[in-house]
């Protein structure tokens, strides 16, 4: 099944579904701030002309909720609850996304890693694919996706 | 910026609630000639509107208007998310201080329960990464690192839906109308959100309009002699400054810092400090924002907050009482008419005619809202 991105420019979709997905992002020639999404003009030097940039795959968590009412945008009703995360990756910019995982699993400061989740198939049959992060260092603890 | 010359001549705001047989214009007329009849005049009176609402669709700001009549003014669509209200509220009142104008309207409505049903189907692959994270997860955020911060418990933020819960007690025009007292455990005790805030702790989705008239501070002198006079002395108004760890993705309603230097602005432009205040009206749309903002709009230092909260200085009766009309929590939250119902709580208390919830000798208060996007505005008002 071939996975393709909710929309494209915002996160790499790798063929081997083992691999992290990176984010897209842009740095500064001018002051070397660096932004996600993509941006042209830098939002804190005002220089025209941000590089692209790969960023990710991890980052520390700086707060987290979890969320117990239906997911807004995803019209997916089979999930009835979800984490939800801000994850500061150590290049710079502060993600806002998704998370894997139950309640009990997040704390502040742990680490985090990027991986992409399955919302719909499309009508060439296509997964349709979303950015989230789970904690890095979880073998045995429980991650249910919340379902 | 500093306002000079202009008054409140007169509001009046549509109960919020549910109101699924009633537009939007047809709440925005009965709001509007509240305000009219408040200020005892017509339309043909009035020299500039600024019409604000949050809801998709084009025109219908200026299609509301013609239900109050067609004289031909000039009328502005306004909009700033949740803090509509209160921009078009500076707008009609730099209409009148710059001259232009000598008597502006400033009306909002909007039905959030129809966006509220509209809302998940809609949008590009872009939109949906947008909009996949709702407002109460990113408030939660804001909650979550406070309590990791400070020690905060969700008590603290239980404590606070509670007091404008039973505000809203007091208040005619308020959505939410407990008939017994709301007790902490009660609201830790709803449908958990977003962790870790619960059902009560978070604002109702409603439908609502409200509409302010300001005139020259001499043509409310002159029109309502026996009226005590109530006039705007500053409006801030900001969108966000960079900074490192600004989200440009997903839900922003701006960080601290937004509140605080929009709120010092004002102070500044007005001449006036936190000390001045006598009320204060703020978004709570989740109850963790009203603490965060004593802090932010300069009532106690940072972290003292919950100290505030607990010696009951921000409840009625109390050193600076905060969202003395039920707030966002307990009045409600249409979207656009919000922040024209805090202008109208702040007249109705500087007039001193808010009966059970008066704030004993009022005579200035603060009205702060934030909108996603994101914006701060914080405007200040005198009584004679």
């Amino acid at each position: 099944m071939t996975r393709v991105p909710i929309e494209p420019g915002y996160f790499t979709v790798p063929e081997d579904p083992t691999d992290a997905p990176r984010l897209l992002g842009s740095r500064c020639p001018a002051c070397g701030a660096t932004f996600f999404p993509r941006r042209q003009v830098c939002a804190s030097c005002l220089h025209d002309g941000c590089d692209d940039v790969v960023l990710g795959p991890t980052g520390r968590l700086w707060t987290w909720t979890y969320v117990h009412v239906p997911l807004f945008a995803k019209k997916n009703a089979k999930v009835s609850a979800y984490g939800v995360g801000q994850v500061d990756l150590p290049e710079g910019p502060r993600i806002q996304a998704l998370l894997l995982g139950g309640p009990g699993d997040f704390e502040i400061g742990m680490e985090m890693i990027l991986d992409l989740e399955t919302l719909r198939t499309d009508e060439d049959g296509n997964d349709v694919v979303i950015m989230r992060f789970s904690p890095l260092a979880a073998p045995g603890t429980q991650q249910e996706d919340g379902a | 910026m500093r306002i000079e010359g202009a008054a409140v001549a007169g509001t009046g705001m549509v109960r919020f609630d549910r109101y699924p047989d009633r537009s939007g214009a047809q709440l925005a007329r009965d709001a509007g000639l509240l305000a009219l009849h408040d200020a005892g005049i017509n339309l043909s009176d009035v020299d500039e509107a600024f019409v604000g609402y949050i809801q998709p669709a084009a025109m219908i700001g200026v299609k509301a208007m013609k239900e109050l009549g067609l004289t031909g003014l000039p009328v502005t669509h306004i909009e700033n998310a949740s803090a509509t209200g209160l921009v078009a509220f500076r707008e009609a009142a730099w209409a009148v201080a710059s001259g232009r104008a000598e008597v502006a309207m400033a009306i909002a409505f909007d039905k959030m329960t129809d966006m509220a049903r509209n809302a998940p189907s809609r949008g590009s692959g872009r939109d949906q990464l947008d909009q996949t994270i709702l407002p109460a997860a990113y408030f939660a955020l804001w909650a979550q690192r406070r309590m990791h911060d400070h020690g905060t418990r969700p008590e603290h933020f239980a404590a606070i839906a509670a007091k404008n819960w039973n505000h809203g007690a007091l208040n005619p025009l308020s959505h939410r109308q407990p008939d017994h007292t709301v007790t902490v455990d009660e609201v830790m005790a709803s449908q958990m959100i977003a962790e870790p805030l619960t059902a009560m702790m978070a604002c109702p989705a409603d439908d609502g309009a409200a509409c302010a008239i300001i005139a020259s501070t001499e043509w409310v002198r002159r029109h309502q002699p026996d009226r005590r006079v109530v006039r705007p002395v500053s409006s801030a108004l900001q969108s966000e400054a960079y900074s490192p760890g600004h989200t440009f993705l997903g839900p922003v309603v701006g960080p601290a810092t937004m509140s605080r230097t929009t709120a010092q602005q004002a102070y500044e432009e007005a001449g006036l400090g936190p000390e001045d205040m006598d009320l204060a009206l703020c978004h709570d749309a989740f109850a963790n924002e009203e603490l965060e903002y004593y802090e932010l709009l300069g009532f106690c230092p940072d972290g003292d907050g919950e100290r505030l909260l607990e010696a009951n200085d921000t409840a009625l009766g109390g050193r600076i009482p905060f969202n003395t009309d039920g707030g966002l929590i307990a009045r409600g939250h249409p979207g656009g008419p919000t922040g024209l119902a805090m202008v109208h709580e702040v007249v109705t208390q500087l007039r001193g005619e808010a009966g059970a919830r008066q704030v004993t000798g009022a005579r200035r208060a603060l009205a702060h809202l934030v909108g996603g996007g994101s914006v701060c505005t914080v405007n200040l008002f005198e009584a004679d």
